[in-house]
């Protein structure tokens, strides 16, 4: 007995007291890398982000201060110009964490690893579509440090000034598009997008410096011509094939689903604005019952579709209507546009037609306007054949709106970019950025008790309330350069 | 089955008790004190033998004993005396004081069985029957008031769920700072499963609360860095012991009953909100259905006129104040505790078997907590020198509906807290309609119809635990041992959660089924001496290895989209998900204690220990996976050295200083990993980086020591004792997530440079200020005041970020300077005499202007007191606690939606005629300045929301203070005489009313319970809709046979 003990207390005291902890702590359901393919196709899932953002940045505000979506719903804020700081910094909060961080990982695994340069061409141009995102909707935004946390240790980035940001992303575009050739790239089917067709990639990456140069117009005239210019001879879209968006399914899991979609199954507070059913009923628009369905029945009669007021509550509406309730006003079409498996659209062919009928009008660049705005128009009704069938137009309907409704060239821009408005439906934060951009159409502002605009549209969004305390000085920086953190304060290129 | 086994039993003890009846002579006497007073619980036992009894509470006993037999009187603080029968059969005698052995034993350290007066450092020792007398259902729970120097915090999370245990202050920024838990020697997990946070949630309960309150002999309070050296790294916040009862040595086997009732009534005192007026927006009332569903948390109507009005079902009802919605959702709840237990003991051996039965319905609808507990304990001497202890637990515990939190979805208290006066909850029954989808209240889809919410959300969960241990101890000389023990915590958890189909925030519905494994393994090896060199100089010590392993395990299935709707099964989820975690965790460790002792007054203890942490091992890495600390402490027993004045008893002075080392409290800190995650987009994998938090190689173990002098007296014939403690400790290198900008894609950083240091001291006064045959009157009161302070926390100096309640203008925060645990949120703009700043919308209603975020307050109270009083008279006994806690504060969720929904009194001032506003017209304001033109205004009534509306985004607002005096508990208890029990087959039989939480004598926040948080995390000071808080009454009988 008394020997096993001795022997016992001997094992004991030779075993050392730390044997094989190293092992024990590397984490045994965790690869120190994967494959940058994988990481792409998350990429792009990220960059079309989740329900959160997409319900509070994108719709709750952006879709109701366009005046496309209009409701009672008191947490709407966006309809009636009220404040919520943590809606209205959504996408910053969401972004940063998942499509920048992602992106800028890969840029550094690409390099060490050597992958071929179309990679972190197309690569690039994701992350310079993010990140315009972010810069036109808030201003200044960390950009040259964001999403470093790990790759460089930096956990407090600085913002950069809009001016500067610009001009970086319109640079990497140029130089993403001189490293894209033909053919498909390595990254293959992982691109969700264009199936790693790198001809896309580079209409796409002149298409969306296209978009970047116009949005210089009131800023610096002479630099969105130059831009507009150098984007028009790198080649831009050429048809709805290169439609710039990211296809969802309905499942398995959130992260594959539309957020918009996973936004309509659970809010049925929204509806077609009066301004958009409007406008889509004097043009005697064949999308009207695409984009719309009445509420109470899912009729999409185009006589049964009524748009619904902005800045309107409950009590405001039974004193105008002596309705009790929104039913008998459209909402978006449940059957056609509103789906977990819906595309996630960020810019169209139809946009691209647009800009250049209006590069044309401004400069004469490009083709001839008219023909690009029957292109725009023809191509904004085609597209919607991206939802379905539901979603597809008789081409005799089509042809028929634009007889109905000619170019007119004396009133090119006015009616190009209201166009634009209705093609980018959905797309909320293109819509916002080009309405301040052109002020087109002409929204009324609503005037609702409590606002914090004292009654006209917002500019932008407010930063995360978390960055006064997490990055004050950086955060306090950015608001001494560009002006308070209100939604009322414009962005450096949305000058008066 | 029960019923007959009962009988047998009884039948069983009777056959023993005659066979006890053949004893030859029978011996009564009283028992008294030098002045004659009679001395109750003193033990009589006839030498040599097992044969024993006790003086009742007159002092008399009765035994019987071989006629030459000699008696043997022996009584805590008393000197033991003995007596021989020789013939006689009365005999009575009086015993003498004796201070020195006043000095209890304790438990402290690896179970170790030490004199309290050798002690350097401060341990509070609290007997099974002070925990047993007045039950909870978290054992913990007992504990609070009643020891200086711990910190309690019961939340309002339903009796299911978890306590926070606080010893000398927190000590860790961002980690876990509740105690280690050791039960008979083997640690034990206390992790919570689940809590309630920013979205919603469940709080899951924790570890300790499995625990049987009747099983529990003692819990020792190891609360120095001293005290818990020799438990290292994990005993670095703290160590509680607790030891259960093992069998004692008495006639054949012992049966002990005892059950309680408990009942638990929502304490409707606290809520106060308006009752004069009720739904509707701008002082008018709904006119339509759809806005009544619109305004459902809209108190904004008019006075009550009792017109009628329509509702949210279509229905008009009277205009008027409908009463007590709380009452009318709550029911009582009830608590039932049986246990029963078997003893018995020899020379040789000992064992106990019990099983405990606790069953709650908690007063929130079809809630309710099942748990059996089986616990076998045994001991026995195996040969001449070896002893084996073995030491079991098996607890199964069935939730179901742990209530949800904090975030409306699910939330029924969100829902029934807010309802306007004249809107009577029971029209809201059933929650969902013929279909099964939820009756729509409100306008708003996430706050959830309360009955939806208990009877059709499903949250259930079913945990099996075993706690074992088994040591074996061999004397190799008398003065060296050799000690081995193992032991573990089993538990293994199945939980599921159903969003059911036709939850209007949810249509389809979700579900997850989750099952958990976690295994902790404790392996110890002793090799000990214990020797008296001198006659006057001894020395004890000993050497010990451990090796502690913890793995955890989750398997999670889930999904959303039921496909039928109403069949809540995995395979009905259109989308399916599932995952597993898997974490594992090993701390290595040898330790040495060595302790000198001279002429029983002098005593110095030194420890050492060296920790090596698996969390903080990788290849590669270069920094130390592990630290060598040690202690050092002492005490001089003063009143034996000495001469001191006649009414001084007994005096020590004690001191210590200790160190602790510890390691990253989760496995796999160390190394950027990446992950494959979801189930791929279109055929394609998902690939990203995993976490959110910016991993450190560099990480080496966190550090704290502690400094710790007091003084132990007792006076006048022990009528007054007084124990004092100051310390003094700091943490350093703490391993802290420091919050980084969203921007930087991470959530946190983890550094390695947190300091934080706490002072305090800790009073406890006892005193008996009657003691008389008949009546005895003690009272103690302790008291503890803890200061903290960050001091740093990265190389920066950042703040840490902790929760944030759902308003989202409020955080609790870790700022470097300030005290553990800020609340840090928006203020008012003021001018520099103090105005407020309002803007003035276009409706001419000043709109209170939203400033920075401002420390408004301090969540965790560095005040503690509690008071405890027991009276005796005759076979009555009377106790009574009162706790206080002061100089914290709280932000309080319901009082701002309170104001915002027109419910709070506060949004009373100015419905009629107008409410006159002054300050300072934001329009003209000069932020550098402080300066702006001042205005006077009359907010008119139909604006007053607009108004109240905006006041309550500001949390300034609504942090208050926290304190309380509250009488806590109380129970009277009558135990039968011993005259009556000598008849029968009883030994003691003891009944208790009991009732706990019963009223508070101050309070300062309006509305709510001020320890009612929603959480035990680290994050106090946040309220936002939790359980009611409740008074509970019961009865409980114990019966020994």
């Amino acid at each position: 007995m008394k020997k096993s003990i001795y022997i016992l207390l001997f094992v004991f005291a030779l075993t050392a007291c730390d044997e094989g902890f190293e092992e024990t702590n590397i984490n045994p359901q965790r690869p120190v890398q994967v494959s940058v393919n994988t990481k792409l196709t998350a990429a792009q899932l990220f960059v079309s982000s989740e329900r959160y953002d997409n319900w509070r940045a994108g719709l709750i505000y952006q879709s109701t201060m366009m005046q496309h979506i209009a409701t009672t719903a008191g947490y709407w804020d966006g309809d009636k110009y009220t404040w919520n700081r943590g809606y209205a910094s959504s996408l910053m909060d969401r972004y940063y964490g998942n499509a920048i961080k992602s992106l800028e990982d890969m840029l550094v695994q690409i390099d060490e690893e050597g992958l071929p340069a179309e990679m972190k061409a197309i690569t690039r141009i994701l992350r310079v579509f993010a990140f315009s995102r972010l810069t036109d909707l808030y201003g200044d935004v960390p950009y040259s440090e964001a999403g470093k946390a790990v790759l460089e240790d930096i956990l407090t980035p600085r913002y950069d000034p809009q001016s500067e940001i610009y001009a970086d992303m319109l640079n990497e575009l140029q130089e993403s598009a001189a490293d894209l050739g033909t053919g498909t790239s390595a990254f293959g089917d992982a691109d969700i997008i264009y199936n790693g067709d790198q001809g896309k990639w580079k209409r796409l990456a002149n298409s969306l410096m296209l978009r970047l140069g116009l949005r210089l117009i009131k800023v610096d005239p002479a630099a969105a011509q130059s831009w507009a210019t150098t984007a028009i001879a790198g080649g831009v879209m050429e048809s709805n094939d290169d439609i710039f968006y990211v296809p969802h399914t309905a499942g398995p899991e959130g992260v594959n689903q539309n957020g918009n979609g996973e936004v309509f199954l659970v809010d049925g507070n929204p509806r077609l604005s009066k301004t958009f059913v409007d406008i889509l009923q004097a043009g005697n628009d064949p999308r009207l019952p695409i984009l719309g369905a009445r509420r109470s029945d899912g009729s999409t009669d185009p006589a049964d579709l009524i748009g619904f007021p902005n800045g309107l509550d409950a009590n405001m509406l039974l004193d105008m209507t002596g309705e009790e309730n929104m039913d008998n006003y459209a909402e978006p079409n449940r059957s056609v546009i509103t789906g977990l498996d819906a595309p996630m659209i960020f810019q169209t062919y139809a946009e691209v037609q647009f800009m250049l009928a209006e590069a044309n009008v401004r400069w004469g660049l490009g083709g001839d306007a008219e023909t690009s705005y029957n292109n725009g128009v023809t191509a904004a009704m085609e597209m919607l054949s991206l939802y379905g069938d539901g979603g597809v137009i008789d081409p005799a309907d089509i042809a028929t709106y634009l007889t109905n409704n000619p170019y007119d060239a004396g009133n090119a821009l006015e009616q190009i970019n209201t166009q634009y408005w209705i093609a980018t439906f959905l797309n909320e934060y293109e819509t916002f950025s080009n309405w301040r951009r052109t002020g087109i159409p002409n929204l009324v502002p609503v005037n609702y008790p409590g606002n914090v605009t004292n009654g006209t549209i917002p500019r932008r969004m407010s930063y995360s309330e978390s960055e006064q305390v997490n990055n004050k000085a950086n955060y306090d920086e950015a608001i001494s350069r560009q002006g308070p953190d209100e939604l009322t304060t414009r962005v450096w290129w949305d000058v008066q | 089955m029960k019923q007959k086994f009962k009988y047998c039993m009884l039948l069983f003890l009777f056959l023993i008790y005659q066979g006890a009846m053949a004893q030859n002579k029978t011996v009564t006497g009283t028992v008294t004190d030098e002045s004659g007073s009679p001395l109750p619980g003193v033990n009589v036992v006839e030498k040599g033998t097992s044969n024993g009894t006790s003086t009742d509470f007159d002092g008399n006993y009765s035994i019987s004993v071989a006629e030459n037999a000699t008696l043997v009187f022996s009584s805590l603080g008393y000197s033991t005396s003995e007596l021989s029968v020789a013939g006689r059969s009365t005999a009575n005698i009086s015993l003498a004081e004796d201070a020195s052995q006043l000095d209890e034993v304790v438990v402290t350290a690896l179970g170790i069985k030490r004199e309290t007066k050798a002690l350097g450092y401060s341990v509070t020792q609290v007997d099974g029957e002070e925990i047993a007398t007045v039950k909870t259902v978290n054992a913990i729970n007992s504990l609070q008031g009643k020891i200086a120097g711990v910190n309690i915090t019961q939340n309002s999370t339903g009796a299911a769920g978890s306590s926070r245990v606080i010893i000398r202050g927190n000590s860790t920024l961002t980690g876990n700072n509740q105690p280690l838990y050791v039960v008979d020697g083997i640690p034990i997990g206390n992790d919570n499963n689940g809590s309630a946070s920013l979205w919603g949630g469940s709080d899951g309960g924790d570890g300790i609360s499995s625990i049987a309150p009747d099983n529990i002999e003692s819990i020792s309070v190891l609360k120095g860095g001293a005290a818990s050296a020799l438990y290292g790294s994990r005993g670095a916040n703290g160590v509680i012991l607790i030891t259960t009862k093992g069998g004692t040595k008495k006639e054949g086997f012992g049966i002990e009953y005892s059950t309680t009732v408990n009942f638990d009534a929502i304490n409707t005192d606290l809520q106060d909100f308006q009752t004069t007026y009720g739904q509707g927006t701008q002082g008018r009332v709904p006119a339509t259905q759809e806005e009544a569903i619109n305004l459902g948390f809209s108190a904004w109507g008019p006075r009550f006129d009792g017109s009628s009005v329509i509702q949210w079902d279509g229905v008009e009802r009277p205009y008027s104040y409908t009463g007590n919605n709380l009452k009318r959702f709550y029911r009582t709840g009830t608590t039932f505790i049986n246990t029963v237990a078997f003893s018995t003991a020899d020379d040789k051996s000992n064992l106990r078997f019990s099983i405990t039965d606790l069953s709650n319905s908690d007063i929130v609808p079809n809630s309710s907590l099942n748990r059996k507990t089986f616990s076998l304990n045994g001991g026995t001497v195996l040969g001449e020198k070896l002893t084996l202890q073995v030491n079991s637990q098996y607890i199964v515990e069935d939730v179901i509906n742990r209530p949800r939190l904090s975030d409306s979805p699910g939330n029924a208290n969100f829902t029934v807290g807010l309802l306007p006066g004249n809107i009577d909850v029971n029209t809201l029954n059933p929650g969902a309609d013929e279909d099964g989808n939820e009756r729509q209240y409100n306008g708003n889809v996430f706050s959830t119809n309360p009955y939806f919410a208990a009877f059709n959300f499903r949250n259930e969960d079913t945990k099996n635990r075993i706690i074992a241990s088994a040591s074996l101890r061999y004397d190799i000389l008398d003065w060296l041992y050799v000690l081995g023990r193992v032991g573990t915590d089993h538990q293994t958890l199945r939980t599921t959660r159903i969003t059911p189909t036709g939850t209007l925030f949810n249509p389809l519905g979700d579900m997850n089924e989750l099952n958990r494994r976690f295994t902790q393994v404790d392996s110890d090896i002793i090799l000990g001496v214990d020797k008296g060199i001198t006659d006057k100089f001894a020395v004890s010590g000993l050497v010990g290895a451990n090796k502690n392993s913890i793995v955890r395990e989750d398997l999670n299935l889930g999904g959303n989209q039921f496909i039928v709707p109403g069949l809540f099964d995995i395979a009905n989820l259109r989308n399916q998900n599932r995952n597993r975690s898997f974490n594992k965790r090993e701390i290595g460790s040898i330790y040495g204690s060595l302790e000198l002792s001279y002429n029983n007054y002098a005593y110095l203890t030194f420890t050492g220990r060296n920790d090596w942490f698996s969390t903080l091992s990788f290849p590669g890495k270069t920094t130390p996976n592990n630290d060598f600390y040690s202690s050092i402490n002492g005490s001089l027993i003063l009143s034996d050295m000495l001469a001191m004045p006649t009414f001084v008893d007994f005096l020590k002075v004690r001191g210590g200083y200790s160190q602790v080392a510890g390691g990253a409290q989760e496995a796999y800190q160390l190394a950027l990993t990446y992950e494959i995650f979801g189930q791929g987009h279109l055929g394609q994998p998902l690939g990203r980086v995993s976490g959110g938090t910016v991993p450190n190689a560099n990480l080496v173990p966190f550090n704290k020591s502690e400094f710790e002098i007091g003084f132990d007296t007792r006076l006048f014939n022990n009528r007054l004792s007084l124990d004092f403690a100051y310390y003094a400790n700091e943490t350093t290198n703490d391993i802290v997530n420091v919050t980084t900008s969203v921007a930087s894609g991470f959530g946190a950083a983890s550094a390695n440079l947190g300091k934080l240091e706490n002072k305090g001291v800790e009073l406890l006064i006892s005193g008996t200020p009657i003691r008389t045959q008949d009546f005895n009157w003690t009272t103690t009161l302790n008291a503890t005041f803890n200061e903290s302070e960050i001091t740093a926390t990265n190389a920066d100096n950042s703040d840490i970020a902790l929760d944030e309640p759902r308003t989202r203008n409020v955080r609790i925060q870790q700022i470097v300077g300030q005290p553990f645990g800020v609340i840090f949120g928006t203020s008012y703009v003021r001018d520099n005499n103090g105005n407020i700043v309002y803007d003035i919308d276009g409706d001419g209603v000043p709109i209170a202007r939203q400033g920075e975020r401002k420390i408004l307050g301090e969540g965790v109270p560095p005040w503690n007191f509690g008071w405890t009083n027991s009276f005796r008279y005759k076979n009555f006994n009377l106790n009574f606690l009162i706790d206080a806690k002061f100089g914290g504060q709280i932000f309080s969720g319901t009082n701002s939606i309170a104001y915002g929904a027109g419910l709070h009194k506060k949004t009373l001032e100015g419905r009629e005629g107008g409410l006159s506003v002054t300050g300072v017209d934001g329009s003209t304001f000069d932020a550098d300045a402080g300066t702006g033109t001042s205005f006077t205004t009359t907010v008119s009534p139909e604006n007053l929301q607009t108004y109240w509306g905006r006041v309550n985004d500001i949390a300034e607002e609504f942090v208050e203070d926290a304190d309380y005096i509250k009488f806590r508990q109380f129970s009277l208890g009558y135990t039968l005489p011993s005259q009556i029990l000598d008849k029968t087959f009883l030994q003691s039989v003891t009944i208790n009313l009991i009732g706990q939480n019963l009223f508070y004598l101050s309070r300062s926040i309006d509305n709510i319970d001020p320890e009612s948080t929603y959480n035990a995390g680290n994050s106090q000071g946040l309220e936002y809709f939790g359980v009611p808080s409740t008074r509970s009454y019961g009865l409980s009988v114990n019966v020994q046979f």
